[in-house]
């Protein structure tokens, strides 16, 4: 097995616990961190194949980079969701804010 | 040398791992997030290994830095004790519900990697930093501005949603 192979599988590994945080999680900033697992995993997985096969290894480091700061702009944007949600529910449990209307 | 090497990448492995499992299953928020911060230095050193020390520093700064402050501010506004929302136990079908999620597109994307595992270097390419920095400025640098934009957007849009109007009296 490459060495590719193996940082891949690292990367799906964090995709795979990522989605399971994501469905097994009951609030909001659990998800949120489930996530930012899954971000980890793709700019994991992008350096891998940029700095491990003949591809741009530039282009790969500076995508990767791209990802960090939009999961940056990201975790901002969640965290204004969040207030609001609370303020407005008192909760940030899915199952207590998934009505649309009242 | 070679022995070494994959020592510090099962190690790394086994950090990423562990630091996973605990964010996305400790009861307790705030120990989720410490899980999630081992995970990031696990991915950092990842970063190392695969000879991009850059990538690494800015993993450390951003993400550790930056997006764990965010998240612990967003646990700050919840029941993050042993008592809180995610304390109640899990049922077995939700479980296997969300471990369902997870491998069903982990199989098939695993099956395609091993079989087909592409041509691919022993050794990672060494990039200097002026190369990426020159990327950066002349052929990346519309995508470069666009991130400072979308920073500046997310950040005037969550100011935006949380401001509180002041009630006329």
């Amino acid at each position: 097995m490459s060495a590719l192979t193996l940082y891949q599988l690292v990367a799906l590994l964090l995709l795979v616990i990522g989605l399971y945080g994501i469905v097994v999680r009951r609030t909001l900033v659990g998800m949120l961190i489930s996530v930012e697992l899954m971000l980890n995993g793709a700019g994991l997985s992008i350096v891998a194949a940029a700095q491990l096969t003949e591809a741009n290894a530039v282009l790969g480091q500076l995508g990767t980079l791209l990802v960090m700061g939009l999961a940056a702009a990201e975790a901002t944007l969640v965290l204004a969701i969040i207030i609001v949600v609370s303020r407005r529910f008192g909760t940030v449990e899915t199952d207590a804010i998934s009505t649309l209307k009242e | 040398m070679e022995i070494l090497a994959k020592i510090a990448f099962a190690l790394h492995a086994l950090i990423i791992l562990g630091g996973a499992l605990v964010a996305v299953s400790s009861k307790s928020l705030v120990r989720a997030l410490v899980g999630l911060v081992v995970t990031f230095f696990g991915v950092a050193g990842m970063y190392l290994l695969l000879a991009t020390p850059f990538l690494a520093f800015m993993q450390i700064l951003i993400y550790v830095g930056a997006v764990c402050v965010l998240v612990f501010f967003s646990v700050m506004l919840t029941r993050a004790d042993g008592e809180g929302e995610e304390a109640r136990p899990v049922t077995i079908r939700h479980r296997f519900n969300a471990l369902l999620a997870g491998l069903v597109p982990a199989v098939g994307l695993a099956l395609v990697l091993i079989r087909h595992p592409g041509a691919a270097r022993d050794l990672p390419v060494e990039v200097g930093l002026p190369a990426l920095g020159t990327g950066l400025l002349e052929q990346y640098s519309l995508s470069f501005e666009l991130i400072s934009l979308i920073l500046l957007v997310a950040m005037s849009g969550a100011v935006v949603l949380t401001w509180e109007r002041k009630e006329k009296q």
